[in-house]
């Protein structure tokens, strides 16, 4: 919206607003006996959002529910990793939140961009490398590990085929 | 005829909220909310017929409404919502968040931003609890998810919270900022619930005794109901699994 603050209705005396100091109690300057809580505006430098679709002029699909249109608007700048590249993009396409190419800086082919989370319509959670991921980050050394193993030093590629030959490994013989 | 198996602690406050569920009300449960789902498709199938009841994550009976459910409650227009807690304390707040030191917690739960915004403005709430224990009833919460009292000029429903356990219904005054027992269910006294609850709860004398559940909203929870949820895919594994006729 590019406004610098926004009225919220909620929030006050809650442990959130209390830890941190972007988040104050203002009167409504049109009703000095209506309290809100006014948060400031939040604008990232970059957002990355994956998209189930994107043209090569930056159109794309976003998630149907969240807030992802939002956050791109309020980026300065934007990069969709995308399921697919697809001719076109438009407005009424179903099934996801449009975003405009105006909004948007870069694309990215990203296909099982969101492993291990899921794309609706397109996969499901992996529950098995979440799990892995939990036990892992439950003290430093064994994250450090997780990390050791399949981010750092790892390109998507590499990262993607060593989750495919685990999903292989996993899938119940016969199916 | 035999009497069929003993209600569940689910089914419990599944029943006792509905009966509590005013006819025409538009009601809706958010995330992991399937005893506030259940317990408002029966006031519908029973003394609530004309509830508007939304639903989110349900395939047929979310209402298509995403965030816009807070919009709805923040222009008035939600009736009743539902919570539950890790922990409730003398003050009215509610904890959603962690326990244990918020900047070490021992356990991190799905607490966001939902319950201090619809817990301020839907009309109503109704907070469930599946235990009545003095780890849930705490002096003070750990992490203040939502406020009970908060300064006059900040516009809330003035509605008491209803607290639901498997004891008792509570309700918490916001302009005395004390908590009542409202009525104690069957099988417990008011000291079951006073030794179980950290802090003071004031309690008319005699304490009410909640009316039982009867065999109407038993069967109609084990039936009507439970088709209904897996039908329209309304938590529709919980509900074949958990309200099972018996």
């Amino acid at each position: 919206m590019g406004v610098p603050y926004i009225p919220v209705r909620g929030l006050a005396g809650t442990d959130v607003m209390e830890r941190r100091d972007d988040m104050i109690m203002s009167y409504n300057p049109f009703d000095e006996n209506d309290l809100n809580v006014v948060a400031k505006a939040q604008n990232p430098d970059v957002a990355i959002l994956h998209a189930m679709k994107a043209d090569e002029q930056g159109n794309a699909l976003l998630r149907q529910f969240g807030e992802d249109v939002v956050v791109a608007q309020a980026s300065g700048k934007v990069i969709i990793t995308a399921e697919e590249i697809v001719d076109s993009v438009q407005p009424g396409d179903a099934g996801g939140n449009y975003i405009s190419s105006i909004n948007v800086t870069a694309v990215v082919h990203a296909p099982n961009g969101a492993h291990p989370t899921a794309v609706k319509g397109y996969y499901e959670m992996d529950r098995e490398h979440i799990e892995e991921y939990v036990q892992a980050s439950t003290d430093d050394e064994s994250f450090q590990q997780y990390l050791d193993r399949y981010v750092i030093g790892k390109t998507e590629d590499e990262y993607q085929a060593m989750v495919a030959e685990q999903s292989m490994a996993a899938a119940p013989a016969g199916d | 005829m035999s009497p069929q198996r003993p209600a569940s602690t689910e089914e419990l406050l599944i029943v006792l909220m509905s009966r509590d569920i005013r006819d025409w009300e538009t009601c809706a449960c958010g995330a992991l909310s399937m005893i506030p789902a259940a317990s408002m498709l029966l006031a519908e199938a029973t003394s609530a017929p004309y509830i508007e009841t939304i639903i989110l994550g349900s395939d047929q009976l979310s209402g298509n409404l995403g965030k816009d459910i807070h919009f709805l409650a923040q222009r008035g227009k939600l009736d009743l919502f539902y919570h539950s807690a890790i922990q409730f304390d003398a003050a009215g707040d509610f904890n959603l968040h962690v326990v244990g030191d918020p900047d070490a917690p021992d356990r991190r739960l799905p607490g966001g931003y939902g319950s201090g915004l619809i817990s301020y403005t839907a009309k109503r709430i109704f907070f469930f609890r599946t235990e009545h224990t003095k780890r849930t009833f705490v002096e003070k919460v750990d992490f203040v998810s939502g406020a009970g009292v908060t300064p006059p000029e900040f516009k809330r429903a003035a509605e008491p919270f209803r607290v639901y356990t498997p004891m008792a219904i509570l309700t918490f005054d916001r302009e005395t900022a004390r908590y009542s027992v409202e009525s104690v269910h069957g099988g417990f006294t008011i000291d079951d619930v006073r030794e179980n609850t950290t802090f003071e709860l004031d309690a008319p004398d005699p304490c009410p005794t909640t009316p039982p559940l009867t065999d109407e909203e038993l069967t109609t929870l084990r039936g009507e109901v439970r088709e209904r949820m897996v039908k329209t895919g309304t938590y529709a594994e919980w509900a074949a699994e958990e309200l099972q006729p018996g």
